[in-house]
């Protein structure tokens, strides 16, 4: 474990005494020496439960590729975020890349941590960076909103939680996820007993988010500069689903009946949110709903708690993290084009960048759920088991599937395809940098429909 | 000021704070109170401007209250059980009256109403000792009471808490923002220190470390204002950096050490079955983190090639000092993995 963090702790320092010249190519190059190092993690033994443990830290077949996925996303933020900080002073492209390598260092510690206040504050210090990230580089006024909204939307959900696992430390004496599913649980008063239960879920539930408090996504995903947007998108509303599915083991037995709403929820916000895409005008807005939209059927998934279901969530959790992080980078490149987000002012680039298109369509297919690829795996695996916890499911999860080809078709077809606005005079071709960079993230994304083993988690 | 003077009057200020820590006679305490405040009035006014002087005027009206009703619960005490030791300050009406005056005296809700506007007359290093130095003999004595009772400390408490972060909402002073803070710390100090006395302490210890660093931050760009904090991008750049840091750890975000005394806190109001009153401290806490964020926004997340939000000032070659506050900082930022290490020193 130490393998991975010690060298992404010490690019913090290498990032500050590299020349100028040579910044981005080393940290790129360094970071990618780490991730494909973090490669080593999907070797581990799968039926042995956690691996490479030290006595903080441990890796086990749920967090695994999560692990990986921040590893690997590094060097992609790097590649992504080089365009537009080229023209800043130095030390502020220093700043931002410690801010992204800093916010690294926490999410390996947050997913390896074996303990859970450890993985409280890992959860909780991932904000600053994040914060800082959006409110510094955002490019709009409403950027500082944005940042509000996300620090005290996810604040509000996890002090309570913090108070819950000072009580379950108390009752139990440990908080050691080794020993945690195997203490006798009892709480005396139902009523309290409910509200714990509501503490214990609330923060992981904004993260995710669900469905109703999902309002700090759109504002943070549109105002963050691209990095952001990857980072948020693809890791940190993981953060939400693996930390719900390490805390409800022990959240049994009332779960049965208390989670009734938030899945409910969280099916309807697949619809809603959906639905919401279809009107969207703006690029990123559509993304960060479609974002919603997806995590709102691995919320319900976790929360029903089967193996498939648990599987087909984790699945989800890491095909979505690659297509949405490859959505927000293509919309990135029309908005270092044309600086706008609206679609209408870029349409028809099927004629004007036909490569760009290529990328375009791949990443379409990947987010409407296209069988062979991963996404599908995970989508039909969690459609599968909330049948089987209740037939009806499948009229919200049926239609949920429908309008998320809608609004994906909707994205592709009004960026690609129609004619050419009268406004676009130049338009720049895409950089090597940026097909590299969607490759890194369609390539891995089409690999692992040969081997998706590495994503079921426990059930490999 | 004279220099004879004022190392006179600042002798007496820590004389007065060593007096009252050195006694066990409540007189002797009062005294060291008295000389406190009496030496602290003259600092405050030196400016000769009216709002200092309106501003000494108004700490002198409350202390003196304080003080007054102070002399008279310790009197009362030593009338009704014979004892002057405060070490033997039974649980008694008396008990509480003396606490009552040791709050107004450092300023907690509801009897807090001097504190924004006191502050706000004095300049940045008055203000730091009036938020620093001047808490520590008060503090002292609630500590010595001992107290068992949890109730009244557990109101005031939570009362502080909420009170420090609504009433700093719509202030763009940052002396009131200072005092709001000052009055929500201190909050969580009251609200712990009937359970476990040596936590008020660790509380009270790193919240010296971060408002000094604080104070210390505007200090060296002679801020007073959200908009004149615009400028530090301009005067020193390094601030931009670490202050947003300092302001985020006083709102008690892991992982800086503000979160330290927070989560013991939190977590020994767990152990007193208090968990819904530990779920109000600490969602309370979030209003303080409102406008320690606004106040970020304004000095650092807004900087160029943003549109500036104040008129840029000349860039003059100042000497600066800053070793102290170096450490101070630093410590602010750094501590949180150091928590076991202070834990275990706690009983002290």
């Amino acid at each position: 474990m130490l393998k991975i963090l010690l060298p992404s702790i010490l690019l913090l320092p290498s990032t500050w005494l590299i020349s100028p010249k040579y910044l981005w190519t080393t940290t790129l190059s360094y970071s990618l020496l780490i991730a494909s190092a973090s490669l080593m993690w999907l070797a581990a033994p799968a039926e042995t439960g956690w691996s490479f443990l030290n006595c903080l830290m441990a890796s086990d077949p749920i967090s695994t590729p999560l692990l990986v996925l921040t590893c690997w996303l590094l060097p992609l933020m790097i590649l992504a975020s080089q365009n537009h900080l080229m023209l800043e002073p130095t030390n502020r492209q220093r700043t931002f890349i410690s801010l992204l390598i800093s916010l690294q260092i926490f999410l390996i510690l947050a997913f390896s941590a074996t303990e859970l206040i450890m993985f409280y504050i890992m959860f909780e210090a991932t904000l600053i960076p994040t914060l800082i990230i959006i409110t510094r580089w955002g490019n709009q006024m409403e950027r500082l909103n944005a940042g509000t909204y996300f620090l005290f939307y996810t604040l509000a959900g996890s002090l309570p939680l913090l108070i819950a696992l000072l009580l379950l430390q108390n009752s139990t004496g440990t908080l050691s996820f080794f020993t945690i599913p195997y203490l006798p649980l009892t709480c005396s008063d139902p009523w309290a007993h409910k509200i714990w239960w509501t503490a214990c879920l609330l923060a992981f539930l904004v993260k995710m988010p669900l469905y109703g408090a999902h309002l700090w996504l759109p504002k943070a995903h549109v105002e963050a500069p691209i990095a952001g947007s990857m980072v948020l998108a693809a890791v940190l509303l993981k953060l939400g689903g693996y930390g719900m599915m390490r805390i409800l083991i022990i959240l049994d037995p009332i779960s049965k009946e208390l989670s009734y709403p938030f899945i409910i929820l969280a099916l309807w916000g697949v619809i809603m949110t959906g639905s919401i895409c279809l009107r969207q005008t703006d690029l990123k807005a559509l993304i960060a709903y479609s974002s919603v939209s997806h995590m709102g059927l691995v919320a319900a998934a976790i929360l029903i708690q089967t193996p498939w279901a648990f599987t087909g969530a984790l699945i989800l959790m890491i095909a979505h993290g690659l297509t949405s992080s490859a959505l927000f980078c293509l919309a990135n490149t029309n908005y270092e084009r044309t600086h706008s987000r609206t679609m209408l002012l870029a349409r028809g680039l099927q004629t004007l960048l036909p490569l760009t298109a290529v990328w375009w369509f791949i990443a379409t297919l990947a987010n409407l759920a296209l069988p062979p690829l991963p996404n599908l795996m995970g989508e039909l695996m969690i459609i599968t088991s909330l049948f089987k916890w209740s037939m009806w499911t499948l009229i919200l999860t049926g239609l949920g599937t429908l309008i998320t080809a809608g609004y994906s078709l909707y994205m592709f077809l009004t960026t690609q395809h129609g004619p050419i606005p009268n406004h676009l005079i130049s338009i720049n071709p895409p950089h090597s940098r940026e097909h590299l960079l969607l490759t890194l993230h369609l390539l891995p994304l089409l690999l692992l429909i040969l081997k998706p083993e590495l994503l079921w988690g426990w059930s490999a | 000021m004279a220099p004879p003077i004022y190392s006179a009057l600042i002798i007496s200020l820590g004389l007065g704070t060593t007096m009252t820590f050195a006694s066990t006679h409540w007189y002797l305490a009062w005294m060291g109170i008295e000389i406190n405040t009496l030496a602290i009035i003259p600092l405050m006014s030196q400016n000769h401007i009216p709002r200092a002087t309106e501003a000494s005027t108004k700490y002198f009206f409350a202390q003196a209250t304080a003080s007054a009703t102070l002399l008279f619960a310790s009197i009362s005490n030593a009338f009704l059980t014979g004892e002057w030791d405060i070490l033997q300050t039974p649980n008694t009406l008396t008990s509480s009256l003396i606490t009552l005056a040791l709050a107004m005296k450092i300023g907690l809700a509801p009897l807090h109403s001097w504190m924004p506007e006191v502050m706000q007359g004095l300049s940045l290093l008055n203000g730091l000792i009036l938020s620093t130095w001047q808490k520590l003999a008060p503090l002292y004595l609630i500590y010595q009471i001992q107290p068992t009772n949890s109730n009244i400390f557990i109101i005031l408490g939570l009362l502080s808490i909420i009170v420090g972060g609504w009433g700093g909402f719509n202030q763009v002073q940052l002396r009131k923002i200072l005092a709001y803070s000052s009055i929500a710390h201190l909050g969580w100090m009251i609200l712990i220190i009937s359970f476990s006395p040596p936590l008020a302490l660790l509380t009270i210890l790193i919240y010296l470390l971060m408002t000094f660093s604080l104070f210390s931050s505007f200090m060296l760009t002679r801020a007073t204002h959200i908009n004149s904090l615009a400028t530090t991008w301009a005067k020193i750049p390094i601030l931009t950096m670490s202050t947003p840091l300092i302001l985020l750890s006083l709102g008690g975000l892991p992982p800086l050490t503000g979160f330290m005394p927070k989560w013991l806190i939190l977590q020994e109001l767990t152990k007193q079955d208090l968990a819904p009153i530990a779920t109000l401290a600490a969602l309370s806490s979030l209003f303080s983190l409102y406008f320690y964020l606004r106040l970020s926004y304004a000095m650092t997340l807004t900087m160029p090639p943003n549109n500036p939000a104040g008129t840029l000032p000349w860039r003059l070659n100042q000497q600066h000092n800053t070793t102290l506050m170096a450490l101070t900082t630093t410590s602010t930022i750094c501590l949180l993995p150091v928590t076991p290490a202070i834990t275990a020193l706690l009983p002290l």
